[in-house]
């Protein structure tokens, strides 16, 4: 069958009414869920799945992918709008799209988003169609060795979120690293810092550290002074993002997606870390870079286009091998399952129709997302006329559920109430939460692959410096770190000569 | 709080923590099997190293704060000081954390989080009461619909009056 | 300590005094934890049963993820839960025979929970990478005996780390743990992956778990611990290679309260799980998966769990898999 067959054959399958109602659908599910925190976009697909069980396959699936995009989006909303992300991967819009919120601009950092999402996604998507056999063949080389690397090198995006002390950026990451060593030990099972408590042992809940260290210092901050935010602007007024304002960012949002396809097609990675290497990529870039974690809209571009860039990639293991990139996609799998579809390479020679079908309708669901998103944005733009002093209890108790709602587990609360207190403390001694965040994501990799490398290889450090992937990172994080140095030599220089000229 | 004291505070603080996740708490709080071969594999290696790490990221804190002049600096959450009273209300709002996660079990979640809504609310001098205690009200009942009846989740319910 | 004699008193004790109360169970919602995560085997055959179970109850049935620490998270939140048969837990091979067989630090033993029943059988499958040029398991002993064999799990004291040290073992291997390195990796996915990409030699988990990697030719099947062949995996069960122990080694699934669950709850849910399990959507989208579904009624699946549970115990202590501290 040639291309224009299978083109057309995939086309018949989605050109119909129930295709684009079903991805139209998925698509306002997923911004839904995912402007819930807690609620995430993890969650939406797993909601939607049981009801895709009785749908046409195509359909079914295009409706999970629907929710997927949308959740990936929407998380930006609450991200935006009161610092507390909707979803993981919306953690690194909140350094520059709070301070936008905080100064009037919510609706041009919404607006943004949106567009460097749909433009992310559509990138993304192309990427997918064009590409998947090749990149799928190149996730597969990525095996620990490899994965160490590559985390050591994304490590490093711990320096361009730091703010303005990296000193202060290294503690709070290494702050981060240890807390996530709380948890069962992976390679021997044994105790660490669990207290012999069942619920320690799963380690601290991801979410639940995360509106922890984002959301309730904002809450304490409101607490030790209720007036404090009177005389600022904070409604979303009617400002908008404008083309100028795209056109300027459309570097970054197409790196950002190149970032999110690239690290997206290798299992086991996941958006949020994409998000951190866009945004901290874009700021290195930028001719705005002082600006950025003040409002920056560059920003939230660059982070935004990270995270919906993975959303198409993540398919690409999916389809072409049958690897489930992270939970979401695990549980897209089911679908395939359920329906007695088996995703691999056979599957382009077996169903080839419903491959094709699949891209046709990805294509579809950025358009979808489009417009879905900007209904979105209007009906939540009213979170931000909200009297500020009844909004955050607002958000107090909705982290509460949100909270609870991951893991069903009331523990999950306390930990983050215990986290807020120690976000707040950050806040005062202006230890950035940010590099806390990325190392508390990527410490466990970081550590579970060195062992696992180490077990494969039978403790050989070769296994290290195996094949060109490991060299290719060991060089771009050798330069990445003389640069750091370089520059933290030279800020040190310069802050002698020219003292307290820092924040 | 001056730049410097800040830096010199945080060093200071990140070796004593040093020392006590090398000294006290990794030996007590890390198990590790008894049979390993490679030290490199065992549990306790990465937390050795970041402890490691955290007293040397102290000590450079402690050295750039002797670097950095003495001199006020712009303070976003110090500027405002309201003395005794932002204490209290801090210690309020612990209470208030406290007692949610006390009460959850017992009153279930969607009460609990009406009273946790209210007090909090009261507690930075709403300027609108009225407005407060109705949110306290609805908030946590369009929740609790919410999540139990469209997303399917087991909110915690309690002993007392149990919703449908 | 004898399991059944305690669990006997147990329920006694709570049947006396709960008889009465629950004359009109259930007369609200249930709570059904699942210990795993979604999109697992666990959570499959949970949502799967949920539907017709839900149906047979008469009253809904909430089903909640807790995940973490292999299982043991959600297990104790119903292990500390009231025994009136609200809070109910979907029990695993994972969670409920190896966990308990070789974590002497898991916060609850077998004798914390009462089954209720046991509904799903899975097959384990041992797989290889075609490329590795293993076609046989008496390849992959050879393999093993030149050294550098690895295998993948989803973490210490799951099945897949138990069932390649058994497997292994059975097939004549002195001293598994030392021949051959177990390689733990975060959840089942990730696992059947590494043998994907050459991380790790071998495999043995549940077939449903392979299925789709065998009909891709992506792995190849090199044994099946079943007695009956398993559609769809072209290798030989462990019946025709005459390793009779390895039928032990089977994944399930089942449902459990509480110790103290009355008795009357109990036998409400036999009645249910017979109703549930005869539903025909329900059996034909588990065998689709490979499962093979047998109900067991309370005591038949407590004999069950018992038993391959001190077949489990029997090799962790011979081996010295136990994990301490």
């Amino acid at each position: 069958m040639s291309f224009i067959d299978s083109l057309m054959a995939g086309l018949s399958l989605v050109a119909n009414l129930e295709s684009f109602l079903a991805l139209a659908g998925g698509v306002a599910i997923g911004v839904f869920g995912g402007a819930i925190p807690g609620m995430s976009a993890t969650m939406a697909v797993a909601l939607t799945l049981p009801f895709t069980f009785a749908m046409q396959p195509i359909t079914g699936i295009l409706l999970l992918l629907g929710v997927y995009k949308g959740g990936i989006f929407g998380g930006c909303i609450p991200a935006i709008l009161i610092k507390t992300p909707g979803t993981p991967a919306s953690s690194a819009t909140i350094l520059d799209g709070y301070p936008m919120a905080e100064k009037g601009e919510a609706g041009r950092a919404l607006g943004m988003a949106l567009w460097a999402s749909c433009t992310a996604d559509v990138i993304s998507n192309l990427a997918l169609i064009v590409f998947a056999g090749w990149l799928a063949s190149f996730a597969l080389s990525f095996g620990p060795p490899e994965f160490f690397t590559l985390i050591l090198f994304s490590l490093t995006i711990i320096a361009g979120v730091s703010g303005d002390s990296l000193l202060r950026g290294a503690l709070s990451a290494i702050l981060g690293l240890l807390l996530a060593t709380v948890g069962l030990d992976l390679i021997y099972g044994t105790n660490r810092f669990t207290f012999g408590d069942p619920n320690m042992m799963g380690g601290l809940n991801f979410i639940a550290v995360l509106i922890g260290l984002f959301a309730i210092p904002e809450v304490l901050a409101m607490v030790w002074h209720p007036t404090a935010h009177l005389g600022k602007a904070r409604s979303l007024g009617n400002n908008w993002v404008s083309f100028d304002d795209y056109k300027k960012s459309f570097r970054s949002i197409v790196r950002g997606s190149l970032i999110g396809v690239f690290l997206g097609s290798i299992p086991g990675i996941g958006a949020a870390p994409s998000a951190f290497l866009s945004y901290s990529e874009a700021r290195r870039k930028s001719k705005n870079k002082p600006n950025f974690g003040k409002g920056e809209v560059e920003g939230v571009a660059a982070s935004e286009a990270g995270n919906n860039g993975v959303a198409g990639a993540t398919l690409i293991p999916l389809l072409a091998l049958g690897v489930p990139g992270d939970v979401i996609t695990a549980i897209i799998i089911g679908a395939f399952m359920i329906h007695g579809l088996q995703p691999g390479p056979m599957m382009f020679v077996l169903n080839v129709d419903l491959i094709y079908g699949l891209f046709i309708g990805l294509i579809v669901s950025s358009i979808c997302l489009f417009f879905v998103g900007s209904v979105a944005i209007k009906g939540f733009k009213y979170v931000a006329d909200v009297p500020k002093r009844l909004l955050i209890p607002g958000v107090l108790v909705l982290c509460v559920y949100g909270v609870y709602a991951v893991n069903n587990n009331i523990f999950d609360v306390g930990v983050m109430f215990a986290m807020g207190w120690v976000g707040y403390a950050m806040m005062r001694w202006r230890i950035p939460a940010a590099p806390f965040l990325i190392a508390f994501i990527l410490g466990p990799l970081l550590e579970d692959n060195f062992r696992q490398a180490m077990l494969m290889s039978g403790s050989d450090w070769k296994v290290f410096f195996r094949g060109p992937i490991t060299w290719f990172f060991w060089t771009v994080t050798a330069i990445t770190i003389f640069a750091i140095v370089r520059m933290g030599v030279n800020a040190a220089r310069e802050g002698r000569n020219q003292p307290e000229k820092e924040s | 709080m001056s730049e410097r004291r800040l830096q010199m505070q945080l060093g200071i603080g990140a070796c004593l923590a040093s020392a006590f996740l090398i000294f006290a708490a990794i030996p007590n709080w890390v198990a590790a099997p008894s049979n390993i071969k490679n030290i490199l594999l065992s549990p306790m290696f990465w937390p050795y190293v970041l402890a490691g790490c955290t007293g040397v990221v102290g000590l450079g804190l402690i050295a750039a704060g002797y670097r950095t002049a003495e001199g006020p600096s712009e303070d976003f959450v110090d500027a405002h000081d309201e003395g005794m009273g932002a204490w209290v209300r801090m210690i309020g709002m612990a209470l208030i954390m406290v007692g949610t996660m006390a009460l959850m079990p017992r009153l279930g979640m969607v009460w609990t989080s009406m009273l946790c809504f209210a007090l909090t609310a009261f507690l930075v001098k709403t300027r609108h009461p009225v407005a407060a205690v109705i949110c306290a009200v609805v908030l946590p009942l369009v929740l609790y619909a919410f999540f139990a009846h469209v997303a399917g989740v087991a909110i915690p319910q309690g002993n007392f009056v149990r919703l449908p | 300590m004898n399991f059944k004699s305690i669990l006997a008193a147990g329920t006694m004790v709570a049947g006396l005094t709960a008889t009465a109360a629950f004359a009109e169970y259930p007369e609200r919602p249930i709570n059904m934890v699942i210990p795993y995560g979604a999109g697992g085997a666990t959570d499959i055959s949970a949502r799967s049963i949920a539907e017709p179970l839900g149906n047979a109850v008469g009253k809904p049935l909430v089903m909640a993820n807790v995940t973490g620490a292999g299982g043991a998270t959600g297990s104790v939140t119903v292990q500390n839960a009231e025994p009136d048969g609200y809070r109910m837990l979907f029990a695993r091979v994972g969670s409920h025979s190896v966990s308990p067989a070789m974590k002497a630090t898991l916060p609850y033993t077998l004798d914390d929970f009462r089954f209720v029943t046991v509904y799903e059988i899975n097959p384990v499958a041992c797989a290889v990478n075609p490329s590795s040029g293993i076609e046989n398991m008496d390849d992959l002993i050879a393999k093993v005996k030149e050294g550098g064999v690895t295998y993948s799990s989803s973490g210490v004291g799951s099945l897949l780390h138990l069932a390649g040290a058994m497997v292994l073992r059975e097939f004549g291997v002195e001293n598994p743990l030392e021949a051959a390195t177990h390689i733990p990796l975060k959840g089942g996915g990730a696992a059947a992956t590494a043998v994907l990409n050459g991380t790790a030699t071998f495999i043995c988990t549940n077939s449903s778990a392979l299925a789709s990697f065998v009909s891709n030719d992506q792995l190849d099947p090199i044994l099946v611990t079943t007695a009956e062949p398993v559609p769809g995996f072209d290798a030989p069960t462990a019946a025709d290679l005459d390793k009779p122990a390895l039928h032990q080694l089977v994944g399930w699934t089942g449902i459990a309260g509480p110790d103290g669950l009355p008795d009357d709850v109990a036998a409400k849910w036999g009645e249910w799980m017979a109703e549930a399990t005869a539903d025909e959507g329900f059996l034909e989208k588990m065998t689709a998966r490979g499962s093979v579904i047998r109900l067991m009624d309370p005591e038949e699946a407590n004999e069950f769990i018992e038993t391959q549970y001190n077949t489990f115990r029997e090799l962790v202590d011979e081996l010295g898999m136990r994990v301490e501290g």
